[in-house]
């Protein structure tokens, strides 16, 4: 057994042991969470954005597998220095294929990746009070498969409730 | 002692290579595979017997009756229960919770009652608890659990009062493998009047379980985590209880007659006797014939040999696991207050990249919440890794999962 016993590609295995763009900025124009319960996986991405609606850098946190974290690193990476419009353009399948391909069961993963990317975006926007022509009206598939925070905190919450209210 | 290798020639799918090694199945309190008495229980009913039940006079419908009222005799010794009138069959645990739920709790609790439940229940013991609160009004309240994954007795103890009219727990925590003492618990319970409903999924496939020596109302178990087939399971409960409870479900079966009266342009039902007016429509009749193979399976075996062999196989493991460094065990170190359930964690690594590595090494483990986010909380985890042994689980086994686990630690 000298390789390792992860069955991740070995891209994917470094980018596990090396993330790029990990941790929390402070600096954020925008920040968005992105759970799936089921997995208990959980991203958070933050974005600078400039006046020109450009990301200037990425960054993230993240709660869950070595296809999470290298997902999430690859997108950070993906999206630097593009405009928001075309970063939204950016498919989970194509995040899948830049890290080399993906497990079938942990294809979530890279949408959850884009999910917590597109929520971010929207949000920008959302906050900005602007609704851009390419910004499709109703969430798209990736954002409905990345709960966000409230959404996860409303399930994984109910039942602390029930604890605290004793 | 039960030789396990021997058990293991009457299980086919044992003799599986996946990702080019040796199947090993230690997922076995998610469900259990099937040994091939079963298997040819289940054959030998649709080839032989198959006929509706309680229908027909002719000869396949007498014989399948025969065998369906039988799987419920059966059941019933098992339990040590007073015969097949206390058996009702249902597809498994939870529909037996939310039958006591909805057939009894709906009618019976009041805005002012209690429900006590423990914060080591699985989903399936608190989620009909919750829903049918905001239909009555009624308090749902949890007991504590101790850092150790036990039953915190001195909450249970605080917490009922002469409000609760029924307590909810299990009998063996699907996440830590700890037995509770349900016997105690029943017995404070009866003393201000509650009802006892014991989750059974955990504890009747792995430990001798005698209703009558623990004194509780109700017990809820499932057939697949017993060697038996998938859709079928059972609740026992008391018989001066069922008798008053009204029926859950309407519809074939659970009547005895119908009677359109001309004058209120109303029908009138009669109730069928117990179990059937629980059991309405066409039920799982060939699950019942193979539960009754896997029931026949486990007492040839013998109860107290099933749990001598977990209890075995699980010091072994946690004794092997030690061995690790950044492998964590979780809930109680002692064998003896446990079935065989194994909650870890491989430190730096998500449970879903440990399971889905040991996967890639043929043995089988769950990752995730296992169905009780309540104890995860409490014990401040993302989720877990879960190894649960069975009667065809090996030491052999074990040093391969431990040689891979070893593997994992240092991905």
């Amino acid at each position: 057994m000298s390789r390792s016993p992860l069955p991740y590609n070995p891209k994917i295995l470094e980018l596990f042991r090396n993330p790029k763009n990990l941790g929390k900025m402070e600096d954020a124009t925008v920040s968005a969470v992105a759970g799936n319960p089921l997995c208990g996986d959980m991203i958070i991405f933050y974005l600078k954005i400039n006046d020109n609606d450009v990301i200037e850098k990425a960054s993230f946190e993240s709660y869950g597998c070595a296809a999470n974290i290298a997902t999430s690193s690859i997108v950070t990476e993906m999206i630097k220095g593009m405009k928001l419009e075309d970063a939204w353009k950016i498919s989970w399948k194509s995040v899948v294929e830049a890290v080399g391909g993906l497990p079938s069961v942990k294809f979530h993963c890279g949408i959850l990746a884009v999910g917590a990317l597109k929520r971010a975006v929207r949000t920008y926007y959302k906050n900005k009070g602007v609704s851009p022509d390419w910004l499709p009206k109703e969430p798209t598939f990736e954002e409905k498969q990345a709960l966000e925070e409230e959404e996860l905190a409303k399930i994984l919450s109910k039942r602390m409730k029930a604890e605290e209210e004793k | 002692m039960l030789d396990p290798y021997k058990i293991r020639e009457d299980f086919p799918i044992l003799k599986r290579k996946i990702n080019n090694h040796p199947l090993i199945y230690l997922d076995n309190a998610a469900t259990t595979q099937k040994p091939k008495q079963v298997i040819e229980a289940i054959k030998e009913f649709y080839e032989e017997h198959n006929a509706n039940v309680h229908r027909a006079v002719h000869t396949l419908s007498q014989e399948a009756s025969e065998l369906y009222e039988n799987a419920h005799e059966e059941v019933a010794k098992f339990i040590n229960a007073d015969g097949m009138e206390e058996i009702i069959f249902v597809r498994g645990t939870t529909e037996a919770i939310n039958l006591v739920a909805y057939a009894w709790g709906l009618r019976n609790l009041k805005r002012e009652d209690e429900v006590l439940v423990t914060l080591m229940e699985h989903h399936s013991n608190i989620v009909p608890w919750e829903l049918l609160s905001k239909i009555n009004g009624f308090q749902v309240k949890y007991v504590e659990v101790n850092d150790d994954g036990t039953l915190n007795y001195e909450s249970f103890e605080n917490a009922i009062s002469h409000k609760t009219k029924i307590v909810c727990l299990l009998h063996v925590s699907n996440v830590t493998g700890v037995i509770t003492n349900v016997k105690n618990v029943a017995k404070t319970a009866h003393e201000y009047g509650a009802l006892v409903l014991v989750d059974g999924a955990q504890s009747v496939p792995h430990l001798p379980v005698d209703v009558k020596d623990l004194d509780i109302d109700f017990l809820a178990f499932s057939g697949h985590k017993m060697l038996g087939p998938t859709g079928i399971g059972a609740l026992y409960g008391k018989r001066e209880i069922l008798e008053e409870i009204e029926p859950f479900h309407g519809g074939g079966e659970m009547i005895r007659n119908v009677t359109f009266n001309t004058i209120t342009r109303r029908c009138s039902i009669s109730l069928n006797d117990l179990p059937w007016k629980f059991e309405a429509g066409t039920p799982n009749i060939c699950g019942g014939v193979g539960l009754t193979a896997a029931i026949k399976y486990l007492k040839d075996i013998g109860m107290d040999n099933v749990k001598a062999h977990e209890e075995n196989l699980t010091e072994y493991t946690m004794h092997r696991m030690q061995e690790l460094e950044k492998v964590k065990i979780y809930g109680p170190k002692d064998a003896s207050i446990k079935c065989g359930i194994i909650p870890f964690g491989v430190d730096d690594l998500s449970s879903h990249d440990v399971a889905l590595s040991f996967d890639s090494y043929g043995i089988m483990i769950r990752s995730g919440f296992h169905c009780a986010q309540p104890l995860h909380e409490k014990f401040k985890l993302k989720s877990s890794a879960r190894a649960s042994f069975y009667i065809y689980n090996t030491r052999k086994e074990i040093d391969w999962f431990v040689e891979v686990l070893k593997e994992i630690e240092h991905f």
